[in-house]
């Protein structure tokens, strides 16, 4: 059954489209990235799932129950767009809040607040905290009572690379721990290393949605790039712009990047290669990124 | 209802701006009441024009009058507690924890009910204060009314509540439609201030009694001066008419609160 299933739902902001006709589903257990430019969309599309916003027309269910009422939320751990805090109340302050909101006690509070590093800062004001240390305390604040849904928006905004780093790994974690995490995020590197599905949104339009295997083989370019290297680059180059299959060969600094037929394996590559007295010092195939196919999606402009 | 309390309790109990702004309303009321007080029941220096002056007055320091008069200067300050209650509601919005409260889990209606709850116990308090400072003048000035019964006249302090009430209702409809701390409280005076006031004088100035039904004089006339002399006091509408025109102000006012932050964008 699916976690979150989103149903023709749309945002009008007076003449502003912001959501037109968005559907999908989430599936249990999925790290489901909702990916898009600035200004796409994102926000406004877990707005409207956390009843902080009201769609135009549309509708959506969590486990099966349509809307969003309280209870439901409060077996939802969320970071929205910002931090939200009382900034002259301490963390640990403003943990007994959202834990009290939430129906639960203050013994979660030491947790989560170990988790997300902040223990020595825990009786500081909110409002002498870093960006970063802000947006910990709002992981943080999400993960009161171990809820089995998560929704982060932009989870890593503000942090440095060691807190983004942990913030992937954590969000692996809870995933391997069985938790539906949503995560809606501009940066295609972070969906790309911890999302297992992705719905595209541009201009509030969905463009794609689907596993991230499938959003990638999607692409209706069927080229491959292998990148081959070797002890006499030029020598190489050379030699395989002879070979069968390969249409563009890019000089790297330190090895060749060949534009291939999707007929054309590493492995004939390096047979290839061997027959004519070379010896590959590396070879690898690409795998096309989500950036690449991003763009191809979306174009190169963002939204705004 | 006390687990929402509870929750606002959180919030306000270190925030400093809250104590401030409600210690200004303890200490400057009572203050300028049994300084009021002093002075007017002081016979000394008076010259014989101020001694007949006030025998045109009456006794408003001592019971009855005492609990009108304590209730009327508790009228003066309350906009201190109508602004502070602004500021609790728009600060929610100008840092967003307004929204935060309800991704947390509460519905919208228990957001406005948490904030209800600190409404109602502003005007406890504020009436408990009022009761407080009213006994003690009035003890203290007793025999200016030949000891009069200190029971008599004590409708006032319930007439302060429903003002109280009315007052923080408009503060709460305010905040709620402005959402900006600093246009909110602006526009709150103004409404007390001018509005409410130049609204009154228009329908008073045609000696109409339309004019103690405008939406805050409908309480203020419950409440009224306790230096005017009654000869001078226009009114004919009755006390009971005036709390049911009160009441249904309030309702007013809730219905639009509730339909409007039920059904709109969260944002700032």
């Amino acid at each position: 059954m699916s976690v979150l299933s989103v149903q023709q739902l749309s945002k009008n902001y007076g003449a502003v489209r912001a959501l037109q006709q968005i559907s999908f589903d989430v599936p249990s257990g999925s790290v489901f990235g909702i990916l898009g430019p600035n200004g796409s969309g994102k926000t406004t599309l877990l707005g409207i799932v956390m009843d902080v916003l009201k769609a135009t027309s549309g509708s959506f269910s969590w486990n099966g129950h349509p809307g969003a009422g309280s209870e439901q939320r409060k077996q939802i751990g969320t970071l929205l767009e910002t931090p939200n805090f009382y900034h002259y109340l301490s963390a640990q302050k403003n943990l007994e809040i959202a834990a009290a909101i939430k129906g639960r006690g203050k013994e979660d509070i030491d947790r989560v607040l170990e988790i997300v590093n902040l223990t020595q800062r825990k009786n500081s004001k909110f409002n002498t905290y870093s960006l970063g240390m802000k947006q910990r305390l709002a992981i943080g604040a999400a993960l009161l009572g171990n809820p089995d849904i998560l929704v982060f928006d932009e989870p890593t905004n503000g942090l440095d690379p060691a807190g983004i780093a942990e913030i992937r790994e954590l969000i692996k974690k809870l995933n391997h721990e069985g938790k539906t995490i949503i995560m809606a995020s501009h940066i295609l590197d972070e969906v790309e290393k911890v999302c297992t599905h992705v719905t595209i949104i541009q201009k509030g339009i969905m463009k794609t949605t689907g596993t991230v295997s499938e959003v990638l083989s999607a692409s209706p370019d069927v080229s491959v790039i292998i990148e081959v290297s070797a002890d006499d680059l030029a020598n190489l180059q050379q030699t395989l712009s002879v070979l069968s299959g390969v249409t563009e060969i890019k000089k790297q600094d330190t090895f060749l990047q060949l534009i291939c037929d999707e007929k054309v394996t590493p492995a004939m590559v390096n047979k290839y290669c061997f027959e004519k007295g070379i010896l590959l010092n590396h070879l690898g195939m690409k795998r096309k990124s989500l950036e690449t196919r991003f763009l191809e999606i979306t174009g190169n402009q963002s939204d705004r | 209802m006390l687990n929402l309390l509870k929750i606002e309790w959180l919030k306000i109990k270190t925030y400093r701006t809250f104590w401030v702004l409600f210690s200004c309303f303890v200490i400057f009321f009572p203050a300028s009441y049994f300084f009021t007080a002093s002075k007017f029941m002081s016979s000394r220096d008076i010259t014989a024009e101020e001694r007949v002056l006030k025998g045109m007055l009456g006794a408003p320091f001592s019971f009855p009058g005492a609990w009108l008069s304590s209730a009327y200067f508790a009228g003066i300050f309350f906009i201190i507690i109508g602004m502070l209650f602004i500021l609790l509601i728009t600060n929610e919005v100008q840092y967003r924890t307004h929204r935060q409260n309800i991704i947390d889990g509460w519905s919208r209606m228990n957001f406005l009910m948490a904030k209800g709850s600190v409404m109602i116990v502003l005007v406890l308090v504020s009436t408990l204060l009022v009761a407080i400072c009213g006994y003690i003048v009035g003890s203290k000035y007793a025999y200016a009314s030949g000891n009069a019964n200190a029971s008599e006249g004590i409708q006032f302090i319930g007439y302060f509540a429903i003002m109280a009430l009315l007052y923080l209702m408009v503060a709460f409809l305010v905040a709620i439609l402005i959402k900006r701390t600093g246009l909110a409280i602006i526009i709150y005076f103004a409404v007390v201030c001018i509005i409410d006031n130049i609204l009154w004088l228009i329908f008073y100035a045609r000696d109409s009694q339309v004019a103690n039904f405008m939406p805050l004089e409908v309480a203020d006339a419950l409440v009224p001066n306790p230096f005017k002399p009654k000869a001078l006091e226009k009114r004919t509408v009755g006390d009971s008419t005036l709390i049911l025109a009160a009441f249904a102000y309030m309702t007013l006012y809730g219905y639009i609160i509730i339909n409007r932050f039920k059904n709109t964008d969260l944002k700032t």
